[in-house]
Parts: structure tokens; C-alpha cells; sequence
């Protein structure tokens, strides 16, 4: 996707914005960039997200062994659909980590090397017409795989971390707002799942009463054991999830409004405090 | 945005608070974002908190009114969760309804042909989890329905129905009712809005029947 395939409008836009660019590089050639490394680096490494999404595309196989011959089917179908946007699903994350490399390497030491990134981007959303996603959204994906493109292409040149900052903001919000929606739907289908498997235990274990029942009901109680154990631990996960991207999003926001004054006191401060959120979150998600 | 607890008015009168109240963390993340959608949700669902119980009306109007006006604001794809969360309503207040009937029991051991019923019962439960889990894999992928009427009537009868079957006498009186809410269901995550005017038929004649039996606690211990 080249500067020179763009309608008349973009081509502008774009002119607006090498402009801008230039006037971003002058104002912040003497400022350190530190906090916004760090809060671009800790955005990257976040997780959670990915690990869910592959979660809930996998429900069928996890319910599978509980489930009727009935609900087998009706699982089934489910499970095709679910499948079939998962790459979408995935590829939002995808393109917010490559976002926040991106702005990484602007505002530190290049140690990045994205060059090799950009085929990633180019083919867009793969069921766009049929995705979950929102036309704003789509929107907001594609702008953002655009953005992306053109300062990488470019090997960053004459591109500033004001410049990405602002041209970015808009589609990152909408790209984490995507996020959060999904991890939310994830979280009620987990719950869901929760309720098929633990339930039926709950129903049959006391209705085996018998002599003959005894060992099947003891194994029985171990494996409920087992599975609550483990959903109270994925419990948490979801909501870890929501709090590290909603940080994502604010502190992106934030740095956005403070983009004319990154190098005072206040605003690094602010950043680091982000920077500090999301490295406990990221440490509460892989602690387990 | 909107959550069960909230948007499920039959919540309203649950004594057995079995759901955990999960909207908070999710509500407080939401309105805390910028660029978030949720603020037209969130102002008319505090709105429709103010209308009386659906399961109320129901029984009066057969039409929720309030529900309409809801309908439209929302986006299509919190209706759909507002669905499968109705639906999952239902399931779990069923799976509480056959938890007291084994309960009841109080380790006798139970007539092989009532566990067999309270089996049955247990395999609608989980078709319904899995017809929930079909509408939240269409609100997370969009597809947009065209349902309308039937939708709002859906979450009316269902909050209806999930009282029902909490306060149901006998419990063998349940297995009609659940089956005409797995037909309406199972219609509507599939698409298939033909059958969805013969199953609120069925759900309607089965609710009549059971307004005739008093509610009341299961067989004696």
C-alpha cells in the first residue's frame, strides 16, 4: 500500500502530516524519551489477550467430554464460528504490539528491527464482513496498519514519537475498545463453560449414593477438585486482562494530551506510573 | 455497557443470588476509557432499571414497552449478549431447581426413574448453555439478526419462565416448559425464525398451565 496508491485526500492528509512531523522533530530533539520507551515496551509485552482469545476458540474441545449427543452438535456449529474469526481476533493484538514496537524504537535505540513486520499488515482482516468488529473498528485497523506502514517503509525517518503519538491515538483507542469488548464475551463464554462442566458433577455426585457408586464418586470429587481449582485461576485472568489494556489505552491518552510537554516532571512521572501498573499486571498474568 | 445483572430484570426478584455481581471491575474499566461506546448503554439501561420487572408485565401486556425503546439504542451486538445472558439466566436457575429437588432427598436414595428425569433435566440445561454459547460467539462475531418482536418477547418470557421453574411444585411440570424455551432458544441462535413463532406458542400454553399449580417447595424431605 504506497503513497502514491492513496485517493487525493489521504495524499493530503499525509502532506498535513510530514508538516507536522517536521515540527514535531524540532520541538522534541533535546527531550528524553525514556518514560515513553518504557510505557511503549510494557504496552508491547502485555499478554493476556492472546492467551484468552486462543482460550475461547478452544471451548468445544474443553466441554466436549460433558456435553449430550444434543449439545454435542449444537457445540459444534458454535465452534466453527468461533473458529473462524479467531485469526481476526488475533490479528488487532497483533497490530497494537507492532504499534507500540514501533513507537519504541521512535522514542529509544532502534533496537527493533520491523522492517520485516510490514507483510503482516497487508492483508487485512481476513472475515471483515462478518466479524464482530464494528465498522469503526475495521476502520480503525486498517488506519492503524496504514500509519504503521508508512513510518516503518520509511526506516523512521523524518517520523517523530509526537507525530505517531497523535496520527495513532485515535486507532489505538478504538483497536483497545475492541479488545475489551472480546475479553468481555470471552469471559461470559468461560463462565458459561464453568457452569456445563462443574454443574453436572454437582447434579450427579450426590444422586450416587449406592455401595457400588463409592469409588466412581470419590474420583468424581477429585476431578471437581481439579476443575474448580483451575477456573478460579482463569477467573482472574479476564479481569487482569480488561485492567492492563483500559491502562493501555489511558496512558496512550494521556501521553496524547501531554504531547507539548513529555519532558516535564509531571508527564514522565505520569508515564512511569502507567509503566509501573503495567508491569504488575503483566507479572500477576504470568505468575501463574 | 450493559452487563446480565443489570439488563436481566427476573434478577430483580432472585433470592438465591447464585451469579456473582462481575459487572463492577468491567464498568468501572469501560467509563474509564476514552473513545469507550458504552455511555449511551450505560444511560439507558439506568433508564430501564426504573421500569418494573418484565416478568410482571409479561404476564399483563405479553410486550415489554420499555424494552423497545432499550432495544434500539443498544448496539445489536450487546443485545446479543444481553440474549445469551438471559438464556444463561434460565440454565442456571433450572440447574438450581434440580440441585433442591436431589437435595430434597437427603441422601434416601432417589427412584431410578425421578434421577433419570432430573437427567434429562440436566442435558435441556446444558443444550441451553450451548444455545448461550452460540449467541455469544454471534455478538462477538456481529452477525446481525432481524428479529425484533420475537427478541423482546424472548427476554420477557425467559425472565418469566426462570421464576417459573424456580417456584415450580413439582418438578416433572418443568420438563414442558424447558422444552418449549430450548425450541425458542435453539431457534434464535440458529437463525431459524420459523419455528420461533410455534415455540413461544408452546412456551405461552405451558406458562398458562402453570399458573393454575401453586408455587411450593419440592417433595418432603
Amino acid at each position: 500500500m504506497g503513497f502514491w496508491g492513496m485517493g487525493g485526500g489521504m495524499a493530503r492528509k499525509v502532506l498535513v502530516l510530514v508538516g507536522l512531523l517536521v515540527a514535531g522533530c524540532a520541538s522534541t530533539a533535546q527531550v528524553s524519551l525514556g518514560e515513553v520507551r518504557e510505557f511503549a515496551d510494557a504496552s508491547a509485552r502485555l499478554g493476556g489477550y492472546a492467551e484468552l482469545s486462543r482460550r475461547y476458540r478452544d471451548t468445544y474441545v474443553r466441554e466436549m467430554p460433558y456435553l449430550s449427543p444434543q449439545a454435542e452438535r449444537v457445540a459444534r456449529e458454535t465452534d466453527a464460528s468461533r473458529r473462524a474469526v479467531f485469526d481476526d481476533f488475533v490479528a488487532i493484538q497483533k497490530t497494537l504490539v507492532l504499534y507500540m514496537q514501533t513507537l519504541s524504537s521512535l522514542a529509544g535505540d532502534g533496537r527493533y528491527d520491523l522492517s520485516g513486520r510490514i507483510d503482516d499488515l497487508g492483508s487485512g482482516l481476513k472475515a471483515m464482513t462478518d466479524s464482530g468488529l464494528k465498522q469503526r473498528h475495521v476502520a480503525a485497523y486498517t488506519g492503524m496498519t496504514r500509519l504503521l506502514t508508512r513510518v516503518i517503509a520509511s526506516r523512521y525517518q523524518n517520523r517523530s514519537v509526537d507525530a505517531i503519538v497523535r496520527d495513532g491515538n485515535e486507532d489505538v483507542q478504538t483497536l483497545i475498545d475492541a479488545m475489551i469488548l472480546l475479553t468481555r464475551i470471552y469471559e461470559k463464554a468461560n463462565e458459561n463453560e464453568q457452569k456445563t462442566v462443574l454443574g453436572i458433577f454437582n447434579a450427579e455426585i450426590p444422586m450416587a449414593n449406592r455401595n457400588a457408586d463409592r469409588m466412581l464418586v470419590t474420583l468424581a470429587k477429585v476431578h471437581l477438585q481439579n476443575k474448580t481449582a483451575e477456573y478460579k485461576l482463569i477467573d482472574r485472568r479476564y479481569k487482569l486482562a480488561q485492567q492492563g489494556l483500559t491502562k493501555v489505552a489511558l496512558g496512550h491518552q494521556k501521553m496524547r494530551e501531554n504531547m507539548d510537554k513529555l519532558s516535564s516532571e509531571e508527564t514522565r512521572r505520569m508515564l512511569a506510573g502507567y509503566v509501573h501498573d503495567l508491569n504488575l499486571i503483566r507479572d500477576a498474568l504470568s505468575g501463574e | 455497557m450493559a452487563t446480565s445483572s443489570h439488563s436481566n430484570p427476573d434478577r430483580a426478584s432472585d433470592e438465591a443470588n447464585t451469579t456473582p455481581p462481575s459487572n463492577t471491575p468491567r464498568q468501572q474499566a469501560a467509563s474509564s476509557l476514552p473513545n469507550q461506546p458504552s455511555t449511551p448503554d450505560a444511560t439507558v439501561t439506568t433508564a430501564a432499571a426504573g421500569t418494573p420487572p418484565v416478568a410482571q408485565q409479561a404476564g399483563a401486556t405479553g410486550f415489554d414497552v420499555a424494552g423497545t425503546t432499550r432495544a434500539n439504542a443498544l448496539s445489536n451486538m450487546q443485545y446479543v449478549v444481553d440474549l445469551a445472558d438471559s438464556v444463561v439466566c434460565i440454565a442456571d436457575d433450572l440447574h438450581e431447581r434440580i440441585l433442591l429437588e436431589i437435595a430434597s432427598y437427603n441422601g434416601r436414595t432417589m427412584p431410578d426413574a425421578q434421577k433419570a428425569l432430573m437427567r434429562t433435566l440436566t442435558d435441556d440445561e446444558l443444550l441451553l448453555r450451548q444455545y448461550a454459547h452460540a449467541l455469544y460467539a454471534n455478538a462477538a462475531t456481529f452477525v446481525v439478526y432481524d428479529l425484533g418482536e420475537p427478541q423482546h418477547r424472548l427476554m420477557a418470557l425467559t425472565a418469566e419462565a426462570a421464576e417459573k421453574i424456580r417456584r415450580i411444585g413439582i418438578i416433572g411440570e418443568a420438563a414442558g416448559l424447558v422444552g418449549g424455551i430450548l425450541l425458542l432458544a435453539g431457534s434464535i441462535a440458529r437463525g431459524q425464525f420459523s419455528q420461533v413463532g410455534a415455540a413461544l406458542e408452546k412456551i405461552q400454553v405451558h406458562n398458562a398451565a402453570l399458573k393454575t399449580l401453586k408455587p411450593g417447595l419440592p417433595p418432603k424431605a
